[in-house]
């Protein structure tokens, strides 16, 4: 049984990385500047795979996000699912060749079962992930999302999210828009819109403020993975030691010393003196 | 100093992006070529790759790179390391899209999974996983016996009794997670997307 996972999700806007609350955008910075002030090393070696969506909302610059990817893939030894306006599968082959191992999906998945049908013959089912944005509408019900959170889905949420895991994708990135850059924790609720017999992984996105929100999310058994994208509540290292609270509290996560590099590195120099 | 020539074979398969980067990472600067004459000068070969194992070998096959492994490693002694793909098609054989002989490095066939040995586990085998190494690995030097790697597979290798046997993993079953003998070295994980584990095995892999 694979071990559970901590995904950390960039959100890149015409060159800018972005926070989101409730996917309402507010510009954090650009590549360099979230390398020397956030430490995107440090992230990188405190989680079990990262996240990059380019959610540009205008015409996006798949050339420039694809050397952003380049850069931050060059440090970061996990697995990387990019996405963000895929519709073309030259689009996805960019990103796969940019460092990228997965795509990440989300309009296509109401409008074109064809084209996820493509994307996996051509890379995989493994390969694609899909990302269904989910928000509460006026009665309390729950709905899907497309076009970055500003067109609804009509029909239950529950039988889209039925409908996507029966296509060709390899796991369901579930993110609640209400809770998005909350800080609140995760809507667990929405875990009940999952089909009993949840054949494919489950990542939960959207809310998560400090660890205990982590833990909470990976006591669930239907959660595989939780996701954050909240860059300010967990500066410097707060991602390393929010992820050693979740291992000493007994989660099921990937275990590595970064320490031993260091040590095997440092023993091989004086070794070479000798 | 010299420069090792450590050679990635590049033969239009899977994403070699982050195997270059895990290894410039640690301070090798590789080659990456679909070459087979580069290939014969190496002093060590990466072999990565994910897809099917019919179509790379009929690559491999169509534009003679077998033939340059095979001498590279039987005849001129140097290192491989096969991951993922690259592990399997080092094999005798594989059933993925109708029986293909393999390189035959590693004399175990490739199989899929059946749903007898992985239970209520899922195929493909995707994510971070425990493996159990030997004490005496070399690629698994200064990692502890057990250690997490990332998998994504849907065929595997079984255990055949054989000495170059020298890490498992389990899913529903145990398969065979790493194989090492002489100069031939294959993972079925990703080192390059293992964190620190992985690059610590791929620095064991270097400095052989």
């Amino acid at each position: 049984m694979p071990k559970k996972r901590l995904i950390f999700a960039l959100l890149y806007n015409s060159g800018q990385f972005m926070l989101s609350r409730n996917f309402r955008l507010q510009k954090v910075g650009d590549i360099k500047w979230l390398q020397t002030n956030y430490n995107f090393s440090q992230i990188s070696f405190s989680i079990d795979e990262l996240v990059v969506l380019d959610v540009t909302r205008n015409e996006r610059d798949t050339g420039a996000f694809c050397e952003a990817l380049k850069i931050l893939s060059e440090g970061c030894f996990v697995p990387i699912a990019a996405g963000g306006g895929i519709r073309t599968i030259s689009h996805a082959h960019a990103l796969l060749h940019s460092g990228a191992d997965k795509v990440v999906v989300n309009t296509p998945l109401y409008e074109s079962k064809g084209f996820i049908g493509e994307l996996a013959r051509e890379f995989g089912q493994q390969c694609v992930v899909a990302s269904i944005d989910i928000r509460r509408v006026a009665d309390g019900a729950y709905r899907a999302w497309t076009e970055a959170g500003s067109r609804c889905v009509e029909g239950p949420a529950a039988y889209w999210i039925e409908r996507v895991t029966n296509t060709a994708v390899g796991e369901i990135y579930l993110n609640s828009i209400d809770r998005d850059g909350t800080g609140q924790g995760y809507d667990l609720q929405l875990l009940d819109q999952l089909p009993l017999d949840m054949p494919k992984p489950v990542i939960l996105a959207g809310g998560a403020g400090n660890a205990t929100h982590l833990a909470t999310g990976l006591a669930d058994a239907r959660v595989d993975a939780v996701a954050t994208a909240h860059l300010h509540n967990f500066v410097g290292d707060g991602l390393k030691r929010a992820r050693q609270s979740l291992i000493a509290g007994g989660v099921d996560l990937p275990v590595w010393d970064v320490q031993l590099l260091e040590q095997h590195r440092k023993a091989q120099d004086t070794a070479s003196f000798n | 100093m010299m420069d090792p020539r450590i050679v990635v074979v590049d033969y239009g398969m899977g994403n070699i992006w982050s195997v270059l980067s895990a290894l410039r990472y640690l301070g090798c600067n590789p080659i990456v070529t679909s070459e087979p004459d580069e290939v014969v000068r190496a002093q060590g070969l990466v072999l990565p790759g994910v897809g099917s194992f019919r179509k790379a070998m009929t690559t491999l096959r169509h534009t003679g790179l077998d033939k340059a492994i095979l001498e590279v490693v039987q005849n001129r002694g140097r290192k491989i390391l096969g991951i993922c793909l690259g592990m399997q098609l080092m094999g005798s054989h594989g059933s993925e899209d109708g029986d293909t002989l393999g390189l035959g490095l590693i004399p175990i066939p490739v199989d899929k999974f059946t749903f007898e040995e992985i239970g209520v586990n899922k195929i493909p085998h995707i994510g971070f996983n425990s493996v159990r190494s030997k004490p005496d690995a070399i690629i698994f030097r200064s990692l502890p016996e057990t250690a997490d790697f990332y998998f994504v597979h849907s065929y595997r290798m079984l255990s055949a009794g054989l000495s170059g046997e020298v890490a498992t993993c389990v899913h529903g079953t145990e398969f065979l997670a790493a194989y090492e003998k002489d100069n031939i070295f294959a993972v079925q994980f990703h080192p390059e997307k293992s964190q620190t584990n992985g690059l610590l095995l791929l620095k064991n892999f270097l400095a052989q």
